[in-house]
C-alpha cells in the first residue's frame, strides 16, 4: 500500500477491501509493514487481521517471517519454540505455506537480521525489502555482507521477464488515455517505474530482457534524465549494481511523487482491477505518493518541480520551523577618535563621552521571530580584533554604493593566466584585500590584493627582541625578509578543490581530493590542523561568517560540520543520495544548506543536524549556492544553466532565471540583496534584479499548503546586464564592502 | 617519419566508449589515459589471478579466480563510500551530542597538539666535544686550517684531498696561526675504504679557531674520513651514528 497521507482514516477505509489479493488493506499506519507482508499474498489477510490498527511493530512481522523460514525449512521444534516464547497465535502461519519466494526469502532476510544482532536501521531495511525473492544461498552470503545483499534482494522475482515489457506498455497506454489534467501527473510515475523494473530485470539476470526492455522505453522519458539513463545503459550485470553506492541509495529509498487526489484514484483503480499487479507492487515498495487535495499540476508546474534523484520533496519535509533571520549584530559604538577602545561596548549605552553611536543591527530591541537566539548555537565572542574589523566594515559600509537596475556595479575580473586548467577553486575574504586560489596541481596560494605585500611572522627568537609594549607591535612582529606578492602553500596530495578564509583573515581553509581539509595560518603562512574524516575528495568547505566553525562536503554524499578546536567533526549532515557538491552556510550561521550530484538542496539545522528543507527541481548537479544577506531566500545553479531562487521559510521555489547555456558555478547577492550575480562556464557573468525577484510573492495559504509554484517566465525581465569575457569562464564572483564586483577565473587560451 | 593513418584499434574502442556514454569533448590526451589505465588494470588482474590459481594447484587460471582477483581488487584500490544506513546511524549518534561550548579568550583556537600539525620534525643537535677511548668514531668540532689554498667553508663531497699534510704533532703545540698538521691515528677498523684514499689517513677539511686553542694540551680529534660512506668524506664528519641520541 503505498503511504497514504491520511493516516488512520485511511487505513481503516482500505481494509474493507482487502479481500482482493492485491495486497492491499491492512490496517496498518505503519507503510513497512504493510508492505512487508503485502508481497506475500497468501498471508495477507490473516496477517492483515491480526495486526489491529493500534500498530503492531515491525517485530511482529519479521517474527513471522522467520516463523515462516522455519517453518518452510523444517525446523519443527525451532518453530515451536519461536512461537511459544513470542506469543504468536496458532494461525498466523497457515497460508504461508503457499507462497515460498516471498514470504521464505523476508524470512530469510529477517532471520539473517535477528542472527546479526543489527541496530534498528538494518531491520527496518529488512522490513523494506519485504519481497526479498532472493534464493536462500542468500543467507550465507548475506551473513557476510548484510547491507549489500539486504539491499540487493529487494528485488524480487516479480513475474515473468517477458511480461514486463507487456505491462510498462499497458501502463503507457493507459496513461495516454486519462484526460490532460490527469496525464502530467501520471506521466510522473513513468521514470521511476521505468527504473526499478530493469534493475528488476538486472538483478534477477535476465539480460536480453533488460536490454530490449531499455531500448524500448528508454526514449519515452523526461528529456533532463538523459544522463541517468545513459548511467543505467551501461550497467547490465548485478555486479555493476554492487559499490555504486548512489545505485543503491535510489533503490532503498523511495522515490517520492507528489499527486492530486483525483488522479491518484484513477491509478489505483485502474491497477487493482488487473490481474498482474506487478506494477501495482513496484509502486508500493519504491514510490512515495504524497497525495494533496486539490487541481493536478500542469506539466510546466512538474517540470519546474521535477529531475532530482529522489523525486520531489514530500511536503512534510518542509514543514519545519527555519530561522532564517539574522542574528542581531552587537552594537558597537563608533568612538569619535579611533584609538579610544574603552568606548565600546556590547549593550550600546551611552557614556559620558558621547561618542557616535552606529548600530549596524535592527533598531528595535525586539527579537525578530524569526531569528534565532543569540544562544542557540555557541558561537565565539568577539574579541578586540574582531572589534576593530566591525568598526572597519561599518565605515566602509557608509560608503556603499546603492545597486539598483539603473546603477549597476562594475565589474572588476581577476583572471589566472598559465593555469593550464588547473585552478580549481578561489576565495577571496571579505574585505577583498587577499585572493586565494586551490590549484588542481594540490598547491594552494595567496595573492594579495592590495599593494600591501604579504608577511610571515618572526621566528620565535626574532619576536623576544621586540619591544611588545609598543603601539605598532602588530607591524613589528611581521618580519619584512619574508615580504612578497604572493606565498604558495604545498601540503595537500590532490587537486584542491574547496578553499575559504576565515573571517579575521587569519586561517584559510582548503579541502581536497585526498579528503582531508587543510587549516592554514596566515601569519605564519604554514599548515596547522589536518582535518582528516572524508575518506574521499571532498568537494567543497566554507568557514561560518562568524569564525569557528566551517562545514565540508565531499564524495562520500555527508556534510560534517567542524570546529577549529575539535579534530572530530561535531556534526554529520547525512541524507543525500550523491555527493555533496556544494556547502553554503546561512548568515546567522545557524544553517547549512548543500547541493549535491543527486540535484537536491537540503537546508540542515546546525543544532541538532536534521534536514529541515529539501528544494529540487534542478535537472543537473548543483555547484554553486548563495544565500540573500537578509537570509531568507537562497539561490542555487547547476550544470543545466538555470539559477533557482527559494523562499527558505515556507520551502518554496519562487523563482527561475533563465539564460546561462551552461554550468553556473559561482553566484553572490549584492551586500544588501539587490542585485544577484551569476558567472558560468560560458564564459559569462549576468546580473539579475533580485529586488524585483522577490518583489509580490505569492505565498498565500494554498501556495504553502501545496507546494504548487506559479513561476512567472520573467527571466529577460530581471536580467540586468550579461558581460563576456575572453574564454575564462568566471568561477568566483564577490562584492566589496563598497559593492564593487570582483570576478575570478583562469584564461583558457 | 611516417604517422600511422589510423588509430589503433584500442584507441578506437575508447572513442567509441566516450561516445557511447554521451562524451562529445575531451582532449586527445584522454584515450591515451584510458587505455593506460586499461592496459595497467587487467595486466593487474590477471597477474593476481594467476597467483591465485597457482596457490590453488591449478594450472590453467579460470573464471573463478578471476572474479577473485577482481574482487580483492575493488576491495582494496576501488572503494566506494559507506552505505547509506551506516552512515545514518553514524550521523544520528553525532549530532545527538549537543554543540560544545566555546572557551573564552583561548587565543587561536586549535586541536590538542597532538593532531596538530604544528610540532617540529626535525631535532636541533647539540655539538658536543666527546672523549672516545677508542680511536675510533671521534667527532670533532670543525677546525681551520690557516692557509690551505682551497678551504671551502662548508663541507664538500668529493674525494678527499689531502689539504694538510700528515705529520707528527706533539703535544704541546705552538701556534702562530701557521700552517700545521694533524696525524689521525687509524682507526682499528678501517676495513674498507672505499675511495682510493692513501693508506695514511687523509685529512678532512679541518678548520681549527686559533681562538680555541691555548699553548696546552690541543686535543685535537677528528673523524676518520674512510669511516664516513666512501664517496662523502667531505660530509660534515658530525653526523655519525653516534651523534645521535639513543631512544
Amino acid at each position: 500500500m503505498a503511504a497514504v497521507q491520511g493516516g488512520q482514516v485511511d487505513a481503516v477505509e482500505e481494509k474493507d477491501i482487502k479481500t482482493e489479493p492485491s495486497g492491499d488493506g491492512f490496517g496498518n499506519n505503519n507503510a513497512n509493514e504493510g508492505r512487508m507482508v503485502s508481497t506475500s499474498p497468501g498471508a495477507s489477510a490473516p496477517a492483515g487481521s491480526n495486526k489491529t490498527a493500534a500498530g503492531a511493530p515491525e517485530d511482529q512481522q519479521t517474527l513471522l517471517a522467520v516463523l515462516q523460514f522455519l517453518k518452510k525449512n523444517n525446523l519443527t521444534e525451532s518453530v515451536e519454540i519461536l512461537r511459544r516464547e513470542a506469543g504468536l497465535p496458532e494461525n498466523s502461519l497457515d497460508p504461508n505455506g503457499a507462497d515460498s519466494t516471498g514470504a521464505g526469502a523476508g524470512g530469510t532476510t529477517g532471520c539473517v537480521d535477528l542472527e546479526g544482532g543489527d541496530a534498528s536501521s538494518l531491520l527496518s531495511r529488512v522490513t523494506v525489502s519485504s519481497s526479498a525473492g532472493a534464493q536462500a544461498p542468500t543467507k550465507a552470503v548475506a551473513e557476510d555482507q548484510p547491507d549489500v545483499n539486504v539491499v540487493l534482494s529487494a528485488y524480487s522475482q516479480q513475474g515473468d521477464p517477458a511480461l514486463y515489457e507487456v505491462y510498462y506498455s499497458s501502463l503507457k497506454k493507459f496513461i495516454e488515455s486519462v484526460l490532460d489534467c490527469h496525464r502530467a501527473e501520471l506521466s510522473q510515475v513513468f521514470y521511476p517505474l521505468f527504473v526499478h523494473m530493469y534493475l528488476e530485470l538486472v538483478y534477477n539476470n535476465h539480460e536480453s530482457e533488460a536490454k530490449s526492455f531499455f531500448e524500448k522505453f528508454s526514449g519515452d522519458q523526461e528529456c533532463y534524465y538523459e544522463d541517468d539513463l545513459r548511467v543505467l545503459s551501461s550497467l547490465t550485470k548485478k555486479e555493476h549494481m554492487r559499490g555504486n553506492e548512489t545505485l543503491l541509495d535510489f533503490r532503498t529509498s523511495k522515490f517520492v511523487l507528489r499527486i492530486s487526489r483525483d488522479s491518484y484514484q484513477l491509478l489505483k483503480r485502474h491497477l487493482q482491477e488487473r490481474q498482474n499487479n506487478q506494477i501495482w507492487n513496484i509502486i508500493q515498495e519504491h514510490l512515495y505518493i504524497d497525495i494533496f487535495d486539490g487541481m493536478p499540476r500542469s506539466k510546466s508546474q512538474i517540470d519546474a518541480m521535477s529531475g532530482s534523484l529522489a523525486g520531489e520533496a514530500k511536503r512534510e519535509a518542509n514543514k519545519a520551523k527555519v530561522y532564517y533571520g539574522l542574528l542581531k549584530e552587537p552594537e558597537i559604538e563608533l568612538p569619535l577618535d579611533d584609538e579610544d577602545e574603552e568606548a565600546e561596548n556590547e549593550e550600546g549605552k551611552p557614556k559620558k563621552k558621547k561618542p557616535k553611536k552606529d548600530s549596524m543591527g535592527s533598531k528595535s530591541k525586539k527579537q525578530d521571530p524569526n531569528a534565532p537566539s543569540q544562544s542557540r548555537i555557541p558561537l565565539p565572542e568577539l574579541k578586540d580584533s574582531d572589534k576593530l574589523d566591525k568598526i572597519m566594515y561599518m565605515k566602509e559600509s557608509t560608503k556603499k554604493i546603492r545597486l539598483g537596475p539603473d546603477t549597476l556595479p562594475s565589474i572588476c575580473f581577476y583572471s589566472f593566466l598559465n593555469a593550464y586548467q588547473g585552478l580549481t577553486a578561489v576565495d577571496f575574504t571579505d574585505d577583498s584585500s587577499l585572493i586565494a586560489g586551490g590549484f588542481a596541481d594540490s598547491t594552494v596560494r595567496v595573492w594579495s590584493v592590495t599593494p600591501k605585500k604579504l608577511r610571515k611572522v618572526k621566528s620565535a627568537a626574532d619576536l623576544n627582541l621586540i619591544d611588545k609594549e609598543s603601539d605598532d607591535v602588530l607591524e613589528r612582529i611581521m618580519d619584512e625578509k619574508t615580504a612578497s606578492e604572493s606565498k604558495i602553500l604545498y601540503g595537500h596530495s590532490g587537486p584542491v578543490y574547496g578553499i575559504s578564509f576565515s573571517p579575521d583573515r587569519n586561517y584559510l581553509l582548503s579541502s581536497s581530493e585526498d579528503g582531508t581539509v587543510r587549516l592554514w595560518s596566515l601569519q605564519t603562512y604554514t599548515c596547522l590542523v589536518g582535518y582528516k574524516g572524508h575518506n574521499y575528495p571532498v568537494w567543497d568547505t566554507q568557514f561560518s561568517p562568524h569564525g569557528y566553525y566551517f562545514v565540508s562536503g565531499g564524495h562520500d554524499r555527508v556534510a560534517r560540520l567542524w570546529a577549529t578546536d575539535h579534530y572530530q567533526p561535531l556534526r554529520i549532515f547525512s541524507g543525500h543520495l550523491a555527493d555533496v557538491t556544494c556547502t553554503r552556510f546561512h548568515p546567522n550561521s545557524n544553517y547549512v544548506a548543500t547541493g549535491s550530484s543527486d540535484r537536491t538542496i537540503r537546508l540542515w539545522d546546525v543544532l541538532n543536524g536534521n534536514c529541515v528543507r529539501i528544494f529540487t527541481g534542478h535537472k543537473g548537479p548543483i555547484h554553486a549556492l548563495a544565500f540573500s544577506p537578509n537570509g531568507k531566500f537562497l539561490a542555487s545553479g547547476a550544470t543545466d544553466g538555470r539559477v533557482l531562487l527559494w523562499d527558505i521559510g515556507h520551502g518554496l521555489m519562487v523563482g527561475e532565471l533563465k539564460g546561462h547555456t551552461d554550468t553556473i558555478y559561482s553566484l553572490r547577492f549584492s551586500r544588501d540583496g539587490e542585485i544577484l550575480a551569476s558567472g558560468s562556464m560560458d564564459n559569462t557573468a549576468r546580473l539579475w534584479d533580485a529586488t524585483k525577484a522577490f518583489d509580490d510573492l505569492e505565498t498565500d495559504d494554498f501556495t504553502a499548503a501545496t507546494g504548487h509554484v506559479h513561476l512567472q517566465d520573467n527571466s529577460q525581465e530581471l536580467l540586468l546586464g550579461t558581460y563576456m569575457t575572453k574564454s575564462t569562464p568566471v568561477i568566483h564572483l564577490h562584492f566589496t564592502r563598497r559593492n564593487l564586483l570582483l570576478a575570478a577565473g583562469s584564461y583558457n587560451a | 617519419m611516417s604517422a600511422p593513418k589510423t588509430i589503433p584499434k584500442d584507441a578506437q574502442v575508447m572513442i567509441q566508449i566516450l561516445k557511447d556514454m554521451g562524451i562529445t569533448e575531451y582532449e586527445p590526451r584522454v584515450i591515451n589515459q584510458m587505455l593506460e589505465f586499461t592496459y595497467r588494470y587487467v595486466t593487474t588482474i590477471i597477474e593476481d589471478a594467476k597467483i591465485y590459481a597457482t596457490h590453488a594447484k591449478k594450472s590453467n587460471v579460470d573464471a573463478d579466480d578471476i572474479k577473485l582477483a577482481i574482487q580483492c581488487r575493488m576491495d582494496q584500490s576501488f572503494t566506494s563510500p559507506p552505505p547509506r544506513d551506516f552512515l545514518m546511524e553514524v550521523a544520528r549518534q553525532k549530532n545527538q551530542t549537543p554543540l560544545p561550548l566555546i572557551k573564552p579568550y583561548s587565543g587561536p583556537r586549535l586541536p590538542p597538539d597532538r593532531y596538530c600539525l604544528t610540532a617540529p620534525n626535525y631535532r636541533l643537535k647539540s655539538i658536543q666535544k666527546k672523549v672516545s677511548s677508542s680511536a675510533s668514531r671521534i667527532s670533532v668540532p670543525r677546525l681551520s686550517v690557516g692557509a690551505v689554498s682551497s678551504r671551502p667553508t662548508t663541507p664538500t663531497l668529493g674525494t678527499p684531498s689531502v689539504q694538510s699534510v700528515t705529520s707528527k704533532v706533539s703535544a704541546p703545540v705552538s701556534l702562530s696561526g701557521q700552517r700545521f698538521t694533524v696525524q689521525i691515528p687509524p682507526p682499528s677498523q678501517t676495513t674498507t675504504t672505499k675511495t682510493a684514499t692513501p693508506p695514511t689517513p687523509a685529512v678532512s677539511n679541518v678548520l681549527i679557531n686559533p681562538s680555541l686553542i691555548s699553548s696546552k694540551n690541543i686535543l685535537i680529534t677528528t673523524n676518520m674520513v674512510s669511516q664516513s660512506s666512501g664517496g662523502e668524506s667531505l660530509k660534515r664528519k658530525h653526523e655519525e651514528d653516534d651523534d645521535y641520541d639513543t631512544l
